[in-house]
């Protein structure tokens, strides 16, 4: 036991370093490239609070559906979830240290975000700034309410904590459908301010699911691997996983397409000069690649059956995906607020490195201090028999 | 960290508690039926013959079938002159129906293959009424864009083959033609589906009949099925293939339906949500259009041990969410309008809200989003007569939502001087009718000649006697 606690405590301390390293590279960044820099940091905060909305997400669907499947590595989504604290704090505090970085922003002179009342109104600083601490303060509540109850039960075995989670997980996705939606216009679309696509809320959803379930799969096989999941966590457990990213790596296709192909049909210069700045020059191979990385390699990869149950495959599989993330991000901020050439280099990487290293140490931080297993629920026995 | 993580291990406590599980696991079937029952209670209603209620039932659809097919005669016959369209609106009506009843036709797939993948056990009694329900609603659909040719005996002009018509050729750049497609992949595979999942209930209907025609058909279309272990194992790998095929049609349909409207430059048709939107849309009316016929069948067929109240709740909780998501793409629509400061798009809301067809875009509101609501209390969703009339609500919002879509787009175009009104001329109407006629008639006839709960499957989610022996070794284990 000593031993697994050990590995396991190895791997959050390199986390560490990690984020401690890529912090110091990037705060000497900002003093270089301050544009680089903050666009990083916010693909780096958006990246961290969609990762853990995403596990509260994927708690809040399987308690609605009266899902067993989950109960043993439940541990885990719930640990991402907590995380989002911390990333909640970092992406607000990215938000206000340099919100000149969007357009429309007044301090940017004359502003460009329409003349529309609605528009004006929208893009004001102070309700804009507003908007993003209600979304991160109502997801952290409700988020941080559903782990509270999966805690509690562990000593009181009650079935009372199952049913209200389940109660809590349908307003959790009321509340969430529209309030993120809202939130990707809000930092991600209005980088862009003249453009505007009403499928964008759904396609930073597909993404975000696409990413969560990458992510699970390589925490949960880390933890499998370095002991506290070991014998709990199977292989039925991580070809589910799999299948559940099969269908939402196509579902983000289906999204990728239906966006891009209306507005490449009817070529309308509003709607297209968002894709002219992405796709012209060497934008263009970025873009074939993302739709390699989130969709063309994980779909023919997790067709076999016997890939989805290989550890080793699903986990690079899973970097697959988190990378094509991250490109997905990378091509929705950079052409906006560094330039028309992509650029990727130290400070590209020095942000993945804290991405990677933050998440990874707070995430294991957070499953450490509680059980490993959901030992209260009445489905938990379900679960650790369960077969695909 | 060390010490909080020697608590790790599962200990006794994870034994399940047997009330807990009764609550979150209660059983699908009601009235403790053995296999036998099964067969029986499903197999009675087509072995005693048709009842009075059935025959008025068939009587009035029939007739609203002929009435329908006199109207069609006369509008090809005539022209479509006889329709109300005119210059400025220049669809409406029937392509309003043909969205319709696509989007009817989804639930069917989604039950029986989504739900299958995600392996919801309740779907076992409902999938094969609801799959029925697809293949009529997608003949129906089909109907009105053959009728729109006005020469419909040359509908097999659509289909793209070498032929001596010269330079007539299809336009693999319109999605009309990506509909034909489309829809004619949609009603094939879920025909295949359907009837693959037939097989082993037409084997039982086989063993149980004198000799005569239904052994003699039941005998040619169950494909020598002799129920060995080897058959259920290649059925099962077909089954889950076709469901596997099967799932990403339930998308591309009405995916393709969606973008006849969003490939347009028409301000209210193009908008980049309209694929995800209306799938969520036709997922809702055919959830709701399942409702309606099962809550029938129910009751009429005495099939309240099989449909029971645990399956309208999850077909109820279903529909509700297709409904949020629906008012959320309402929602989406308008505030994108304001935010993109378009003034064509925002004129176009306003419109719809406040204009000459108010009254359609306020019926659609009130019964797509604001009346669904009530699905919320679980005191309605096991309330049967509450839920038949919500479901009856959701499907006239959901005729509505395209009659919105489509004639408000349209009537009040970029040039005032064209401004139009539309209402449809009785042939129209006769011609909806009809198709209400042909969908409930082949319903009719279905439930007559097929089992309309797949019993072979309901016999696998049956409370088996073991049950309570199984519990006892998962406690066991756990411990």
């Amino acid at each position: 036991m000593k031993s697994r606690d050990h590995a396991l405590a190895l791997v959050s301390s390199r986390l560490g370093w990690l984020a401690i390293a890529s912090a110091i590279v990037l705060a000497v960044g900002g003093t270089m490239a301050p544009d680089r820099i903050w666009s990083n940091l916010l693909i780096v905060g958006v990246y961290a609070v969609t990762l853990a909305l995403g596990g509260a997400l994927f708690i809040a669907l399987t308690y609605v559906a009266n899902a067993s499947w989950n109960v043993a590595f439940r541990r885990v989504p719930e640990a991402m979830a907590v995380v989002l604290a911390p990333a909640g704090v970092g992406l607000l505090a990215v938000l206000a240290a340099r919100c000149q970085q969007y357009a429309w922003h007044p301090q940017n002179g004359e502003a460009d975000a329409g003349t529309f009342w609605f528009k004006e109104l929208w893009t004001n600083p102070t309700f804009w700034m507003i908007r993003a601490v209600a979304y991160i303060a109502i997801w952290l509540l409700l988020s941080r309410m559903l782990v509270a109850a999966s805690r509690r039960q562990d000593h009181s075995q009650g079935l009372g904590f199952t049913l209200f989670n389940r109660r809590l997980s349908a307003i959790f996705l009321l509340v969430y459908a529209p309030t993120f939606a809202l939130a990707s216009c809000d930092w991600l679309m209005l980088l862009d301010p003249m453009w505007f696509s009403t499928i964008f809320g759904v396609y930073n959803f597909a993404g975000m699911v696409e990413a969560t379930l990458a992510i699970m799969i390589i925490l949960s096989i880390i933890l499998r691997r370095r002991g506290p999941l070991r014998g709990i966590f199977t292989d039925d457990h991580l070809h589910d996983l799999g299948k559940l990213l099969l269908g939402f790596s196509c579902f983000w296709m289906y999204i990728w397409f239906s966006q891009y192909m209306l507005i490449w049909y009817t070529n309308m210069p509003e709607e297209t000069a968002y894709y002219l700045l992405r796709t012209g020059g060497p934008w263009g191979p970025l873009m074939i690649a993302n739709v390699a990385l989130n969709w063309i390699i994980p779909f023919f990869t997790l067709l076999p059956r016997p890939w989805k149950r290989n550890e080793s495959i699903m986990l690079k599989i899973a970097v697959i995906v988190l990378l094509g993330r991250w490109l997905d991000l990378y091509i929705m901020v950079f052409p906006a607020t560094v330039g028309t050439t992509p650029m990727v280099g130290i400070w590209e990487a020095a942000g993945g490195g804290l991405a990677v290293g933050l998440f990874g140490w707070l995430f294991f931080r957070a499953f450490t201090k509680v059980p490993a297993v959901p030992s209260g629920d009445p489905l938990l026995a379900e679960s650790l028999h369960y077969h695909c | 960290m060390a010490n909080t993580m020697t608590q790790r291990v599962p200990t006794s406590s994870s034994v399940p508690n047997p009330d807990a599980l009764a609550t979150l696991r209660p059983p699908l079937i009601a009235g403790d039926k053995q296999p036998a029952d099964v067969t029986h209670d499903i197999c009675a209603p087509f072995e005693r013959g048709p009842t009075a209620l059935w025959w008025v039932a068939f009587a009035v659809s029939f007739t609203t079938l002929v009435i329908g097919a006199i109207a069609v005669t006369y509008q090809i016959a005539t022209g479509i002159g006889t329709w109300g369209l005119n210059r400025t609106v220049g669809w409406a009506f029937d392509i309003t129906n043909f969205v319709f009843w696509v989007g009817i036709g989804h639930a069917g797939t989604l039950i029986s293959a989504v739900l299958f993948l995600f392996r919801q056990k309740w779907r076992t009694s409902v999938n094969r009424s609801a799959e029925a329900m697809t293949l009529f609603a997608v003949m129906c659909a089909g109907l009105f864009p053959i009728i729109h040719m006005g020469r419909p005996w040359l509908a097999f002009w659509m289909m793209p083959y070498p032929n001596t018509r010269g330079p007539l050729w299809v336009n693999f750049k319109s999605p009309l033609l990506w509909d034909v497609f489309a829809i004619s992949t949609y009603l094939l595979i879920s025909a295949v589906f359907w009837y693959v999942g037939l097989v082993p209930d037409l084997a039982t209907i086989r063993d149980r009949s004198p000799a005569g025609w239904r052994r003699r058909l039941a005998s040619i279309f169950s494909l020598g099925w002799n129920g060995s272990a080897r058959t259920w194992h290649r059925y099962e790998t077909v089954y889950m293939l076709l469901a596997g095929l099967a799932t990403p049609l339930v998308f591309s349909v009405h995916t393709i339906v969606s973008m006849d409207f969003a490939t347009a430059v028409i301000p209210g048709w193009h908008t980049t949500i309209f694929p995800p939107y209306f799938v969520a849309g036709a997922i809702f009316s055919g959830l709701a259009m399942v409702l309606t016929l099962m809550l029938i069948a129910r009751k009429v067929m005495q099939l309240e041990d099989y449909i029971t109240l645990r399956h309208v709740e999850a077909m109820c909780k279903l529909m509700l969410s297709m409904g949020c998501i629906v008012g959320l793409a309402y929602g989406t629509e308008f505030f994108v309008a304001a935010y993109s400061g378009n003034p064509y798009e925002q004129f176009v809301f306003l419109n719809r809200a406040g204009g000459p067809f108010r009254w359609a875009y306020w019926t659609m509101v009130t019964c797509n989003v604001i009346i669904p609501q009530l699905l919320w209390l679980r005191g309605v969703r096991r309330n049967i007569a509450l839920v038949f009339a919500i479901s009856i609500v959701v499907n006239i919002g959901m005729w509505f939502e395209r009659f919105v879509i489509i004639v408000t787009s349209l009537h009040r175009d970029f040039l005032p001087s064209s401004w139009a009104d539309y209402s449809p001329t009785i042939i129209e109407v006769a011609t909806l009718l009809g198709s209400f006629g042909l969908f409930f008639s082949c319903f009719l006839l279905f439930c007559r000649f097929i089992p309309v709960i797949a019993m072979a499957e309901v016999k696998g989610v049956l409370k088996s006697p073991h049950h309570a022996h199984e519990h006892e070794s998962v406690k066991g284990d756990a411990a």
